[in-house]
């Protein structure tokens, strides 16, 4: 029993980092109808950026300017790579972002290498004991910055005035763009918010589990909570998450690891059969 | 389409034919003596750069069907080269089969595998098909990796032999480089007619407006699964060549950064065209062996100790930022400038060219 809690705990947590991941990539998606597939790799960058920046200049400075440095990357990557194609087909787009990924794990073999590092980043607090159970408090940090930015965003997007532009953007981009609002602006925004959630995820995987270039590997895991939960629903990204983090920690307890490191992608695979648009996703109707 | 002054088709053949003109005629045969007689004066590196750049082509027609003309995405073609390579190599390791007829087989395994995964298609498109693909990449990988140990040995690895037909011996890269090419010409044959065939029409109906493709009469959800299982059975044709070329089969061999590089070719060429596909194919793997050559002579240069690292780092930032190049600055591909180019050299010295 206290092994079977210590999975789930673990895996609250990885359903945690999912969460962080997949809300990024919710966001930009129902903003912009841009799949970003390569949010796996920004947090990898954000997260070998930040082993940099705090050995460079000290904890909470170097998480300040890792926070910074997300959102720079998330603005730059809307300026220079998403408008210029505007007007091109989505599919464009798509696959941008996929030959992003590489680019963006080239960056990281040429600037930090192929082996793993250590986030050098003590969480305050001390791990607890509950009855046989016992928690790391990096988990529980994890947890927590996970409900947290989880509520923050949501709070954010349904209760802001700049949130219900987000939401009227999201809505239909002619129409926003036609009532005044700024759309690029939403588009700049989205971005932007997703950077910010890399480096997060990054900050919190890297200390748990040290940070190496091949990361993503496990953070394509991602890809499969937003298709569970429904790729334009804010709270499918947490349910999701949470599911198949838990989902995962169990297979790797129980059954074996190898077969953890498929278990998305069975259930994407099985998601995309029974249920196309996910838990809470929309369906779209079709019309000639 | 655009054909010199005086040539008018005055039967329906003329009008259909892919080689029009006696000069065109001229070209082609002196293009396939020119691949025929190249290994006598190439040397050993460039004949392997043919060779994979040979059976990169073959995979890279298969996407070009399933992606250019069809509109499914596949991030995941890799792993159906991995099934061809598989099936060939696990055929003649613990079946004692000949080469030869392990080759047709690979392409059905691969087929197949693809027809499996390009099941949500019934109801899935464009991105959400595009996740079926990755899943497949991994899943595949994963099955080689931990699945009948007996097998597929994932461990060592699976030895493959070269082929041996009519007392030629395929060890030697000259004699296999024949086999590669002749392979490839023939697949570019089948995949440009295939294309200008009824299957073909429907593909790209199906790739435009599938929903107006049902309407006139077009099984959408079959022909979605034709082109799967044509795409992926040249991929299983470009998984044989593989496994006997590198003379092993290993898991690691299949990686997703290929499927992706597939995918650039298809790209840089011109999605939906078969001369863009070779484009591609060229045009990437000279990138790759460009920067093979150049990045040890940069790595002594800016910091040696960092030498090793710089190779596959710039290997993988050059050819994705070439896609993404292109992507912005000509989504429609090599393919297109060659039209333009060819455009401007029949209407020199008129500037109206398209």
């Amino acid at each position: 029993m206290a092994i079977f809690l210590q999975f789930i705990a673990g895996g609250l947590f990885f359903g945690g980092m999912y969460t962080l991941i997949a809300l990024g990539i919710v966001i930009i998606y129902k903003s912009t109808r841009v799949f970003n597939f390569a949010q796996g790799w920004m947090v990898t960058l954000g997260a070998f950026m930040l082993v940099t920046l705090v050995e460079k200049l000290g904890v909470v400075a170097g998480v300040i300017a890792g926070l910074a440095f997300g959102a720079l990357l998330g603005l730059g990557i809307d300026r220079l790579l998403m408008r210029p194609l505007i007007g091109q087909p989505l599919v464009a787009a798509l696959l941008l972002t996929i030959m992003l990924a590489e680019v963006f794990e080239g960056i990281n073999i040429l600037a930090w290498g192929t082996f793993g590092y250590d986030m050098p980043v003590q969480l305050p607090g001390a791990s607890i004991k509950l009855g046989e159970v016992v928690i790391s408090h990096a988990l529980l940090w994890g947890i927590g910055v996970a409900l947290v930015g989880f509520a923050a965003f949501s709070f954010f997007y349904w209760r802001t005035p700049i949130g219900r532009v987000m939401r009227a953007t999201a809505e239909d981009h002619q129409v926003a763009q036609g009532l005044g609002l700024p759309v690029r602006g939403v588009f700049s925004l989205s971005w932007v918010l997703a950077g910010l959630l890399s480096v997060i995820a990054g900050l919190f995987l890297g200390v748990v589990s040290g940070v190496h270039y091949l990361m993503y590997g496990a953070l394509l895991g991602a890809l499969a909570v937003v298709l569970l939960g429904g790729l334009d629903s804010i709270a499918g990204a947490i349910v999701g998450g949470m599911i198949l983090g838990v989902v995962q920690s169990l297979v790797t307890g129980y059954l074996s690891p190898a077969l953890a490191d498929v278990v998305p992608f069975i259930v994407l695979l099985l998601i995309l059969i029974i249920k196309p648009y996910g838990l809470f996703g929309l369906v779209r109707i079709e019309r000639l | 389409m655009d054909r010199p002054a005086g040539v008018f088709d005055i039967r329906y053949e003329q009008d259909m034919a892919v080689v029009r003109t006696g000069p065109q005629w001229g070209l082609l045969i002196g293009f396939l003596i020119l691949l025929a007689v190249l290994p006598l004066f190439a040397g050993s590196y460039f004949l392997g750069f043919m060779i994979l750049t040979g059976i990169s082509l073959v995979a890279v027609l298969g996407l070009n069907i399933l992606t250019g003309y069809a509109g499914q995405i596949s991030i995941g073609h890799q792993a159906f080269v991995a099934v061809g390579a598989y099936t060939t190599a696990v055929l003649m390791d613990s079946f004692h089969w000949n080469f030869w007829a392990t080759v047709p087989l690979a392409g059905i395994a691969a087929a197949a595998a693809g027809v499996l995964f390009g099941l949500p298609s019934f109801r899935l498109k464009m991105l959400y098909l595009a996740m079926s693909t990755l899943a497949a990449q991994f899943i595949i990988i994963a099955f080689f990796g931990h699945a009948f140990p007996d097998y597929f040995h994932a461990v060592s690895g699976i030895r493959v032999d070269r082929p041996e037909l009519a007392g030629i011996d395929f060890r030697n890269n000259e004699a296999f480089y024949y086999v590669v090419t002749g392979t490839a010409v023939l697949m570019t044959f089948v995949a440009k007619n295939l294309v200008r065939s009824r299957l073909g029409r429907a593909f790209v109906a199906v790739r435009d407006n599938d929903l107006a493709g049902e309407v006139i009469g077009i099984n959408v959800a079959r022909y979605k699964l034709y082109a799967f299982a044509i795409g992926c059975f040249y991929a299983g044709i470009a998984g044989a060549l593989h496994a006997t070329y590198f003379r092993s089969v290993n898991p690691r061999q299949f990686p997703f950064e290929v499927s992706i590089w597939y995918l650039g070719c298809l790209i840089v060429g011109g999605m939906g065209t078969n001369v863009g596909a070779v484009f591609g194919v060229l045009f990437l793997r000279s990138i790759k062996e460009l920067v093979t050559f150049v990045s040890p002579i940069l790595g002594e240069m800016v910091s040696p100790i960092n030498a090793p690292k710089i190779g596959p780092a710039l290997g993988l930032i050059s050819w994705a930022l070439v896609v993404i190049l292109f992507l912005i600055f000509e989504p429609r591909g090599l393919a297109h400038t060659w039209e333009v180019l060819k455009s401007r050299f029949r209407h020199w010295p008129f500037k109206y060219a398209i």
